[in-house]
């Protein structure tokens, strides 16, 4: 019940960080994060887009240096990069994922591993 | 009705031998169809005979919402050992609904986090992402169906052998799957003596992807090196089994089918070879335990109807 509540939210949160990045992304240069608001339009404001950067900082996503009296941003990573971290964040929450989604592999038994290179060598010697 | 309503929770005993059969003698296309069905129709018989008896066991609690004549002698009769069997079934009903509520909404929640992950990239068929862990998933939801690979994985693998992992992914999404997986898991929380078929299954339609996969690339021995190759590198999970007695897991026995002959496509077993002989056992399981449940149904429902004044 309480995610029912807060999907929306959070997932206009996954967008915004993405439109974010995107921006930065454009930019050839680190740049201030009214620089980033400005490229995003007038609806988001000012401490909103700190609030994101702030957490795409401690994602590792994005680095800043000093500059002068604020910040200036740089993306450490792309959206791709950004989009395996949320996947990674998903995956590990879950236990037993394999119940739901279907994985290529699952794991390895003790024994399996030198079977598994036996098999192999036979097939790739012959 | 008598004893028959106890028999749909203990007949899934007779689905054993088939699911450990199954998988190495009938097409994995088959095994995977045959066994979700069984597992899914004993899952419901089970169900419904564990309700009945529990409409027995709270019509002589005091204060409940059915009717009085619901508890009448004649009803009790009906029901062998009504006063322990009844009153241990509405725990066990209530186990079985919050177990399946909990494995659904699990389901439902790992795919929208999954899609929710993935918003913001571009809409095509295969995701790959910048990663340094190795895996690959098979995303399902309709026209956003994905295949999600991290770069880690792609890197270990030669190009045949991507095209071999992009069609195994791509085929439990065209086969859907997760629906047989979803189904099996459900049936497992219904009735604990399912679990050998969820086992069964999850296996089957890995083996269904696989087969599917070789046809695609035309090489079973390129899907196998894919598999393989893919396992070694994300080795880092084990899967925790007794060293010693575990018996091969389900990655070599999947390597090891590619390795040797297709398997054959229609021909389905006489009757006189074990698997045959397991097929028919399920299959006879089941249609008893899909009568009797039915039988008990209607015999409930005549005698609560008898009993209920109008």
């Amino acid at each position: 019940m309480v995610d029912d509540r807060q999907g929306p939210r959070r997932r206009r949160q996954g967008e915004l960080e993405a439109l974010v990045l995107s921006v930065l992304g454009e930019a050839k240069e680190p740049v201030s994060a009214g620089w980033v608001q400005e490229r995003l339009g007038d609806d988001l404001a000012y401490t909103t887009v700190i609030t994101i950067l702030t957490r795409l900082l401690a994602k590792g996503v994005v680095t800043r240096e000093r500059a002068g009296r604020s910040f200036a941003w740089t993306p450490a990573s792309d959206q791709a990069g950004l989009a395996a971290h949320r996947m990674r964040r998903v995956l590990d929450a879950e236990s037993d994922r394999e119940a739901v989604l279907a994985s290529f592999v699952t794991g390895l038994g003790p024994d399996d591993e030198r079977l598994l290179r036996e098999l192999l060598g036979r097939s790739g010697g012959e | 009705m008598g004893v028959f309503v106890f028999l749909p929770l203990v007949l899934p005993l007779t689905a054993w031998p088939v699911a450990r059969l199954a998988e190495q003698h009938l097409h994995p296309r088959a095994a995977t169809r045959l066994l979700s069905g069984v597992a899914v129709v004993m899952a419901v018989c089970s169900t419904v005979c564990l309700g009945l008896v529990m409409v027995v066991g709270t019509a002589q609690l005091p204060g409940n919402p059915l009717p009085d004549g619901w508890s009448d002698p004649e009803v009790r009769a009906a029901v062998p050992y009504d006063e322990v069997a009844g009153k241990a079934a509405i725990p066990a009903l209530c186990a079985v609904l919050v177990a399946c509520g909990r494995t659904l909404w699990r389901h439902v929640r790992v795919r929208r986090g999954a899609h929710r992950a993935l918003a913001g990239l571009p809409g095509t068929e295969v995701v790959v992402l910048p990663d340094g862990v190795p895996y690959a998933y098979a995303l399902p939801g309709g026209r956003r169906a994905r295949v999600v690979v991290t770069t880690a994985l792609l890197d270990r693998l030669e190009p045949a052998e991507r095209r071999a992992l992009f069609a195994h992914e791509r085929a439990h999404l065209t086969a859907g799957h997760h629906r047989f997986l979803l189904a099996v898991g459900l049936a497992a929380r219904a009735n604990p003596f399912l679990r050998p078929l969820r086992t069964a299954v999850s296996y089957t339609a890995e083996r269904w992807a696989d087969e599917d996969a070789a046809q695609a690339v035309g090489s079973r021995r390129t899907v196998a090196r894919a598999i393989g190759k893919a396992a070694l590198v994300s080795r880092a999970t084990p899967v925790s089994t007794l060293a010693g007695f575990a018996a091969p897991g389900p990655v070599p026995r999947r390597v090891a089918a590619l390795l040797g002959p297709a398997p054959a496509g229609r021909s389905w077993p006489s009757a006189f070879t074990a698997v045959g002989l397991a097929a028919w056992g399920a299959a006879a399981g089941t249609a008893v335990s899909a009568m009797s449940s039915a039988n008990s149904a209607v015999t409930m429902f005549l005698i609560l109807y008898a009993a209920t004044p109008l």
